[in-house]
């Protein structure tokens, strides 16, 4: 059945063809604003979530910050290789594990090189080469083997132009002994790692090696766990915990995972999304001032019609419903055209300042354009309501009077 | 069987609160109309001629004193059911015609079908109502805009008569015409009282007037003759 009010509606949009299409515009303006920003933001969130979820199955045991070194031993003061994490510790953590999951024991610092007679500072990581393979890739060459074999993280690699053979000499120029290591192998790029492993721009050697050079053995920087089973990473934790944190007010270590690192970075990212989210909004409230004053000047232009219509018979409600379906009308041809809009310019922004469309068509974020367009369209049908309303409780006797 | 009169009014009064004090438009009408008459209400500007069409059209309500049509007390309506005797039983003809522009003058008689029906007409009555004032398909396509003055209020008798109304009101139904083409719009007026239908006509013309059984002249809101 074809109603004869959306006829009228139709009539009254192509009557007054340019104004509707002016207000419509402003409703493309809001539907693509709020879809590419919503879209935007997504695609920043879930990129970082990939590039932070390959350490997904760690978790991170350091010492805890506060706990530096024996209380009352300020003589001892000068140095701080007592922060760590400690044989006997790294043995609770064994026990508190299982045989199930990996335990790699990490220690680290920052070395002062040289390079072909180009100097430079870098972290150095020592790492068991058994454990290196449990959760480093080598990309190119092999593992550790003789003392002096080192990896180099492949920014480290591409910056310095290195290959495999070469040597890197440690230390300052002025230091006695500069000891030389020779590059075994390139290590496949990490990113931003989430187990606090960054070794695009680092060099590994062997745990032996590290503790002749800079001493400390036994007290590791980080303890990394890395779980079968990721959704055990609680449990594990809380063995952890009871087993090394004994003294409540004074925990002996922090143990960390991916999710509570993650949680702070999305809840951070997703806070960018409202925001961005909200600047659209406003483009929005803007075009809904727009629609209100169509329809008001569509009711207001139209006073005497609507007096004839309420006068032969025509109901309350089908005197709203013909404003109400100008309101869709122009609502359905704003969100559509922004629908479309968005697709374009939304994917042309993802691809432009995220660097990646790959994360466009998933539902998390194309989700953004039917979102938008209702969003567009209820914004019209309410801007829409007072307008309709107006005109459905006019007396009709004024009404007709009206010139 | 006891004759009950389509239109009573009975004591109404109609009192507009202005900010220069009350204007008493209606006072104290007593009033009955009767089936099949056909009633032409006469009487200077501000005398009240509108105030009672209004009454007459159900578009308003007294302030005092009761007013039956069709048995009915109208100021115990909702609106809605006012609304809904406007469309079934009353026929508006207006001096300016007031069809509605954005529809044809096809449109324009099927609209009350319309609203009664709540569906586009199939019955072809709404052809037939311009057939009968003269309208051909050709004709019936075009807007409001497209007709001539007495064209327009053909449409527009065309329109009220097509939900069978008892009651015709006409308020200077040949206002806006020139003198022979409101001859051709009386005509029509008077072969509709002559099919049964009653005829309620304002007007400031006495050759008008003269169509009608029955003058009411009103002066001051009262009735004088």
């Amino acid at each position: 059945m074809k109603d004869i009010f959306f006829d009228l509606s139709v009539r009254s949009v192509r009557l007054n063809f340019l104004r509707s299409l002016l207000a419509s515009i402003g409703i493309v303006i809001g539907v693509v604003a709020i879809s590419s920003m919503g879209m935007l933001g997504t695609n920043m969130q879930l990129q970082v979530k990939d590039q932070l979820s390959s350490g997904a199955d760690t978790i991170v045991i350091t010492a805890d910050a506060v706990r530096m070194g024996p209380t009352g031993s300020s003589s001892t003061s000068s140095s701080s290789s007592a922060t760590g994490i400690t044989k006997t510790q790294l043995n609770k953590i064994k026990l508190a594990a299982g045989t199930a999951n990996k335990i790699v024991p990490i220690y680290s610092t920052s070395t002062q090189f040289t390079l072909a007679a180009v100097p430079g500072r870098s972290t150095v990581y020592g790492i068991d080469p058994d454990d290196i393979t449990k959760f480093l890739t080598i990309s190119n060459g092999t593992n550790i083997d003789g003392i002096n074999d080192a990896l180099v993280g492949s920014t480290f690699a591409t910056n310095f132009n290195l290959k495999i053979g070469n040597r890197i000499r440690i230390g300052k120029d002025t230091d006695a002994s500069r000891p030389v290591l020779r590059i075994v192998g390139i290590l496949a790029p990490r990113g931003m790692s989430s187990d606090n492993v960054n070794t695009d721009n680092a060099i590994v050697v062997s745990s032996d090696w590290y503790t002749n050079q800079y001493g400390g053995k036994d007290v590791y920087k980080q303890v990394n766990v890395i779980v079968k089973n990721i959704d055990t990473i609680p449990d594990v934790e809380a063995v952890i915990d009871a087993k090394l944190n004994t003294d409540e007010k004074k925990p002996a270590v922090r143990i960390s995972d991916a999710s509570s690192r993650l949680s702070g970075i999305t809840s951070t990212l997703s806070s960018i999304t409202t925001f961005i989210l909200a600047i659209g909004g406003i483009s929005l409230l803007v075009a809904a001032t727009s629609i209100f004053n169509v329809m008001m000047m569509s009711v207001n232009e139209r006073i005497q019609e609507i007096g004839i219509l309420l006068s032969i018979g025509t109901e309350k409600g089908e005197v709203r419903r013909m404003f109400l379906y100008e309101a869709v009308i122009l609502g359905i041809l704003g969100a559509s055209v922004g629908g479309v809009g968005s697709l374009i310019i939304g994917y042309s922004v993802v691809s432009f300042m995220i660097g990646t469309t790959k994360y466009f068509f998933l539902p998390a974020s194309i989700i953004y354009i039917p979102v938008g367009m209702a969003i567009g369209l209820a914004v019209c049908v309410l801007s829409g309501m007072y307008p309709a309303w107006k005109a459905s409780n006019m007396d009709p006797i004024d009404a007709l009077r009206a010139e | 069987m006891i004759d009950t009169p389509l239109i009573r009014f009975s004591d109404v009064s109609k009192v507009y609160h202005l900010e220069s004090g009350d204007f008493t438009a209606l006072d104290h009408i007593s009033l009955e109309i009767q089936d099949n008459e056909f009633v032409a209400i006469m009487g200077p500007s501000g005398s009240g001629k509108s105030t009672m069409m209004n009454q007459l059209g159900i578009l308003d309500v007294p302030t005092s004193g009761e007013l039956f049509i069709s048995g009915r007390n109208v100021a115990s309506l909702t609106a809605l059911e006012r609304t809904h005797m406007r469309r079934d039983i009353i026929g508006y003809v207006f001096q300016k015609f007031y069809l509605i522009p954005l529809l044809s003058a096809y449109e324009n008689v099927e609209y009350p079908l319309i609203l009664k029906h709540k569906k586009r007409d199939d019955s072809g009555k709404a052809t037939a109502m311009l057939k009968a004032v003269g309208f051909d398909e050709a004709m019936s396509a075009h807007r409001p805009t497209q007709l001539s003055g007495g064209q327009q209020q053909r449409v527009a008798i065309a329109r009220a008569l097509v939900n069978d109304p008892k009651i015709m009101l006409c308020d200077e139904p040949t206002g806006n015409l020139d003198r022979k083409t409101g001859f051709q719009i009386m005509d029509i007026l008077t072969g509709l009282h002559r099919e049964g239908k009653t005829v309620i006509i304002v007007t400031h013309d006495p050759k008008i007037a003269e169509y009608a059984n029955r003058i009411i002249t009103l002066e001051d809101g009262r009735i004088a003759a």
